[in-house]
C-alpha cells in the first residue's frame, strides 16, 4: 500500500460506482491502477478495436466519445473528471462500438477489469451503476440511419434525441406473443395476463393472419358474444397490417391512423405472408415521442427543482446538438431552443413565486440580449430586468424589495441550470434594473434622448426584450415608449449607428480574418465580436429606426427590412443568411467545448469551412456603408 | 583513484551480482526516481527517503512501486538532527542497506528517469559504495532536460513546481518523496509523447 494508491483512492471514493465501495476496497483497487497520460488528440481506443483489459476513469481533462456513422463523427457523451468509460469488457466479448479522443491532455486510471470484478458482482449497487452506464438503447440499435449499433456507455449519457421523426426508429417488442388459430380463448387471454401483454399475434405456419388485442376481449367476450370456449380465429381481428423491419415513428403513425388500429405486425418481409418478427403498439410511439421538444416543455412545467430543469436543459443540447448534425434549418432550431429557454426562464420564476408568495403587485419579467431576440442556441449568461407596477409610495419600498428578492432567487435557479450570471449584472436581480414602470420609462427616455450622457449603463441589449412572465400590457406600455422617442431622432440611431460600427472589422485588409493576437484565446477567431454583434447591432438599429414593432430575431429583422427597404433587399437577404451562417459555427464550436462559442478555433476548420466563413463576413462591409449612408453618423463619430 | 583496486579482490554481495546479470538483456520499463537528501554533498549526507514508479508502456503501475524512509538514526544523531519525520512517515522504514537493496532489486535494468537525477544517482552509488558494491549502470532521462530540449532552453534550470505549474499538474495538499516520484512520472509521460522517445 503505497501513498499515491492513497490518494487515488480518496480521489476515486467521490464519485460513482467507487463511493459504495469502503476505502480499503478503493486502497486495493487503487494499487492495482495505471495512470494514463492522453495528449490532446490522442486516441484512448476506437471502433472494432479488440477489448482492453481495463476500463477507464477521468481523472484530469476531458475525454469524447463519438461513432463514426456516414463518415460523420456523432458525439456521444463527453466525460469529464470521474466519470467512468470503457466499460464494454464488463458486459461484452465484441470489439469497441465507439472512439474515446482526447478532447484536451487528459490523464487517465486504467483500472484492470480483473481486478474490480470481484467488487462488482459483490455488491448490487456498483453493478446497476455500471449497467445503467452501459445500458444499451435498443432503440438506437435500430437506427436505420446511423446503421451502426450506438451503445451509451457512460453515466451522463441523456438519450440521443432528435425531433425529426422520419429518421427516428422505433424500439417494440420483438418477442411478441403468438398463438395457434386453433387455440382456445381462455387459453390465450391466460397467456396474455401471464406475460402482461394486451395483444397476441395469430398465426398460421408462423405467419401472421391476425391479432387478438384487449379490445377485441371486451368487445367480444365480455359482452358474452363469443364463449370463452371459441378458437381465437373467431375473435381476431383480421388482416393484421404489417410493415418491414426498421419502420420510422412517422410511417408507424401513418399507418396506424390509415388503417385505424392500435398495433402494427412487424414481418420478415413487411407482408402477411412472412415470419413474425416483432409487434409495435401504440405505446412505444409514445415512448418514442418522449423526447421530442413539445414534451421537453411539459417536463419544464413540471419541474420542481432547479435539478430537473438542468436535467432538461442538458437534453436540449443534446436536440441542438443533433439537430445541427441532422441539418435541421438552423432558424427553426432556435425556434424551438427559444420556446425552451422561455419555458425554462418562466418555470423558474413560478418556482421562486411559489417559494415566496404572490406578489404584491403586477409585474413583468422580461429577457433581454440573446434570450429577447430567442436566439439562445448555448447556454449564455442570464440577461432580464422586471417591471412592476406603480404602486402607492408608501408601498414602494416594500413591493421593490419582493421583487428584488424574486429575481435573486430567479436568477439563482437559474443559475443552477446553467445560465451563468450576467457579468454586467444586466439581470432583474440588480437594483437597477428591477424597478417600476413609471421609473423605467423615464430610463428609456433618458437613454434615447440623451444618449452618450449616461452612455454606462446603456447598452444595446436591453431594446431586446421578450417577456418571459407576467402583465403582457407593461410590455406593450414599454415598446411604446421606445417606438414614440425613436420616432425621428437622429441623435439615438447616431449613436447606435456608432455603437454598431464601432465593433472590430473580422477581416484585414487583405481579406484575411483577423486573429486573436494575445491572451488565453489567441489564435482563435472572436465570432461573438467581431461576426455576430454588428450584424445583430444593425439589425436592431434597423427595424427601430423603421419603426416595424414585434420583430425580435436577427434573420426575421433582415427579412423583413428586405420586404420593407426593398431597395436594398439583396443587402438584407445576404446578411440573413450570413447571419445563421455564422451562429451556426459558433453553435458547432459552443457544443464542441461546451462553452458560449465565442472564440472559434480557425485551425480546426476545414478549407470548405473556412471559405464558408470567410464569405459570410462579406456582406458586412455592404452593410456598413448602407448605415453610414442612411444615418449620416456624424455626431459621436 | 586506486579505488578499483582495492575493490578488485572483494566479493561483491549477492543482490549486486544479481543486479549486474539483468543487463544482459535490454530494459523494457522505466523507473520514475525521486530520493530526499539530508543535503546537497554526496559524499557527506545521505538519503532519507526513497520513492520510485515503474513506467511499462506509457502507463505509471501504481501496484509496480517503492517508497521507503531510511532510518538514518547514526547520521541524525551525529548532525543532532531530529528524527521526528521517520517517526511520523507512514512509509516502510529500513535501514539504509536493506532499503539499498530492495531499490536496486526493484530498478533491475530499467532506465531512470528523475528530476536533477544524476544527483539522485550520485546518491545512491555513495551508498552502494559503503555495501561494497559498484556504481549504477541504468541509463537515465532528467525531466528537466527533456523539457529543455523540447523548448530549446540552454540558459534555464527549471525546479520540479516550475514544471509542474507549465503541465498543470496539480500540487498535493501532503508532500512526500513518492508525491513527487509521482509528478515526475506524470511529466515524464507528457514530455515522452511530445519528444516522441519510444
Amino acid at each position: 500500500m503505497n501513498t499515491i494508491a492513497e490518494h487515488i483512492a480518496d480521489f476515486l471514493k467521490e464519485y460513482p460506482p467507487f463511493d459504495n465501495l469502503t476505502f480499503q476496497e478503493l486502497s486495493e483497487i487503487a494499487s492495482n491502477i495505471h495512470v494514463l497520460n492522453l495528449e490532446k488528440n490522442a486516441i484512448l481506443f476506437q471502433i472494432n478495436d479488440v477489448l482492453h483489459d481495463s476500463f477507464y476513469v477521468v481523472a484530469s481533462g476531458t475525454i469524447n466519445l463519438s461513432t463514426i456513422a456516414d463518415a460523420e463523427e456523432t458525439i456521444l457523451n463527453k466525460c469529464h473528471e470521474g466519470d467512468v468509460f470503457g466499460l464494454r469488457p464488463f458486459f461484452a466479448k465484441n470489439n469497441y462500438m465507439m472512439t474515446a479522443k482526447a478532447r484536451e491532455e487528459s490523464i487517465i486510471y486504467a483500472i484492470p477489469i480483473a481486478v474490480f470484478r470481484p467488487f462488482v458482482a459483490n455488491n448490487s449497487n456498483v453493478l446497476n451503476f455500471l449497467l445503467e452506464s452501459f445500458a444499451v438503447n435498443s432503440r438506437h440499435t435500430k437506427d436505420t440511419v446511423s446503421g451502426s449499433k450506438q451503445i451509451s456507455d457512460t453515466g451522463f449519457y441523456v438519450d440521443q434525441q432528435t425531433e425529426m421523426q422520419y429518421i427516428q426508429s422505433l424500439s417494440y417488442n420483438n418477442s411478441p406473443l403468438t398463438a395457434d388459430q386453433n387455440s382456445i380463448v381462455k387459453d390465450v387471454a391466460q397467456l396474455m395476463t401471464n406475460a402482461m401483454v394486451d395483444n397476441v399475434v395469430v398465426t398460421e405456419k408462423k405467419h401472421p393472419i391476425g391479432i387478438v388485442t384487449e379490445a377485441d376481449l371486451s368487445s367480444k367476450i365480455a359482452t358474452g358474444r363469443y364463449p370463452i370456449t371459441e378458437t381465437i380465429d373467431k375473435i381476431m381481428s383480421s388482416p393484421v397490417v404489417t410493415v418491414i423491419e426498421n419502420v420510422s415513428l412517422a410511417e408507424a403513425q401513418l399507418l396506424m391512423l390509415k388503417h385505424n388500429v392500435s398495433h402494427l405486425c412487424v414481418t420478415k418481409d413487411g407482408t402477411s405472408k412472412s415470419v413474425v418478427k416483432g409487434i409495435i403498439s401504440e405505446h412505444d410511439l409514445i415512448v418514442a415521442q418522449a423526447s421530442n421538444p413539445g414534451v421537453l416543455i411539459k417536463e419544464i412545467k413540471r419541474a420542481q427543482l432547479a435539478k430537473d430543469l438542468k436535467q432538461i436543459r442538458d437534453r436540449l443540447s443534446d436536440l441542438i446538438q443533433n439537430s445541427i448534425q441532422k441539418n435541421v434549418p438552423l432558424s427553426h432550431i432556435t425556434n424551438i431552443a427559444g420556446e425552451i429557454n422561455l419555458a425554462i426562464i418562466r418555470r423558474a420564476v413560478e418556482l421562486s413565486i411559489l417559494d415566496l408568495g404572490s406578489p404584491p403587485a403586477r409585474f413583468a419579467w422580461l429577457s433581454t440580449g440573446s434570450q429577447g431576440r430567442k436566439e439562445q442556441l448555448l447556454l449564455t449568461d442570464q440577461d432580464s430586468i422586471l417591471i412592476f407596477e406603480d404602486v402607492a409610495p408608501e408601498k414602494y419600498r416594500d413591493v421593490k424589495d419582493y421583487f428584488l428578492r424574486l429575481a435573486k432567487r430567479t436568477s439563482s435557479i437559474l443559475e443552477k441550470v446553467g445560465y451563468s450570471y450576467c457579468p454586467n449584472g444586466h439581470m432583474g436581480s440588480n437594483m437597477l434594473w428591477c424597478k417600476s414602470l413609471t421609473d423605467w420609462t423615464k430610463q428609456y427616455n433618458s437613454w434615447m434622448n440623451t444618449p452618450g450622457e449616461n452612455s454606462n449603463d446603456l447598452s444595446s441589449i436591453f431594446f431586446d426584450y421578450e417577456i418571459v412572465f407576467g402583465e403582457p400590457k407593461i410590455e406593450e406600455a414599454l415598446e411604446n415608449v421606445i417606438f414614440k422617442n425613436a420616432t425621428n431622432n437622429t441623435l439615438f440611431f447616431d449613436f447606435l449607428g456608432n455603437d454598431a460600427l464601432r465593433k472590430n472589422s473580422p477581416l484585414s485588409f487583405f481579406k484575411k480574418l483577423i486573429l486573436e493576437e494575445e491572451g488565453p484565446h489567441k489564435g482563435k477567431f472572436d465570432i461573438k465580436t467581431r461576426a455576430l454583434m454588428p450584424l445583430i447591432d444593425s439589425a436592431r438599429l434597423l427595424i427601430l429606426s423603421s419603426n416595424i414593432k414585434g420583430i425580435k430575431n436577427t434573420y426575421l429583422r433582415f427579412k423583413q427590412l428586405a420586404i420593407t427597404d426593398s431597395k436594398n433587399a439583396e443587402i438584407y437577404l445576404s446578411c440573413a443568411e450570413a447571419f445563421l451562417t455564422l451562429s451556426k459555427f459558433r453553435t458547432i464550436e459552443g457544443l464542441k467545448n461546451d462553452d458560449s462559442g465565442e472564440y472559434v478555433n480557425i485551425k480546426e476548420f476545414s478549407k470548405i469551412d473556412r471559405e464558408k466563413l470567410k464569405n459570410a463576413l462579406q456582406p458586412m462591409k455592404d452593410l456598413e456603408e448602407l448605415i453610414k449612408s442612411k444615418f449620416q453618423l456624424t455626431q459621436f463619430s | 583513484m586506486l579505488d578499483w583496486l582495492k575493490n578488485i579482490n572483494k566479493e561483491h554481495p549477492e543482490f549486486w551480482k544479481n543486479y549486474l546479470t539483468k543487463f544482459d538483456s535490454k530494459p523494457n520499463r522505466f523507473v520514475v526516481l525521486s530520493t530526499e537528501t539530508s543535503g546537497l554533498n554526496p559524499d557527506k549526507d545521505v538519503i532519507l527517503s526513497v520513492g520510485a514508479f515503474a513506467i511499462v508502456e506509457d502507463a505509471i503501475i501504481i501496484k509496480d512501486s517503492f517508497e521507503s524512509v531510511l532510518l538514518q538514526y547514526q547520521f541524525l544523531q551525529d548532525h543532532q538532527l531530529s528524527n521526528d519525520f521517520i517517526i511520523d512517515s507512514k512509509m516502510k522504514k529500513l535501514t539504509e542497506p536493506e532499503a539499498i537493496e530492495s531499490l536496486i532489486d526493484f530498478i533491475g535494468n530499467a532506465v531512470l528517469v528523475g528530476h536533477h537525477i544524476n544527483f539522485n544517482i550520485e546518491m545512491l552509488n555513495e551508498a552502494l559504495e559503503r555495501l561494497d558494491c559498484g556504481r549504477l549502470r541504468n541509463e537515465a532521462l532528467d525531466v528537466d532536460m527533456m523539457y529543455r530540449k523540447h523548448k530549446d532552453i540552454t540558459d534555464k534550470e527549471f525546479t520540479l513546481d516550475d514544471l509542474c505549474e507549465i503541465y498543470k499538474i496539480p500540487k498535493s495538499d501532503r508532500p512526500s518523496t513518492s508525491e513527487n516520484a509521482y509528478r515526475i512520472a506524470l511529466l515524464f509521460l507528457k514530455l515522452k509523447s511530445r519528444l516522441g522517445i519510444k
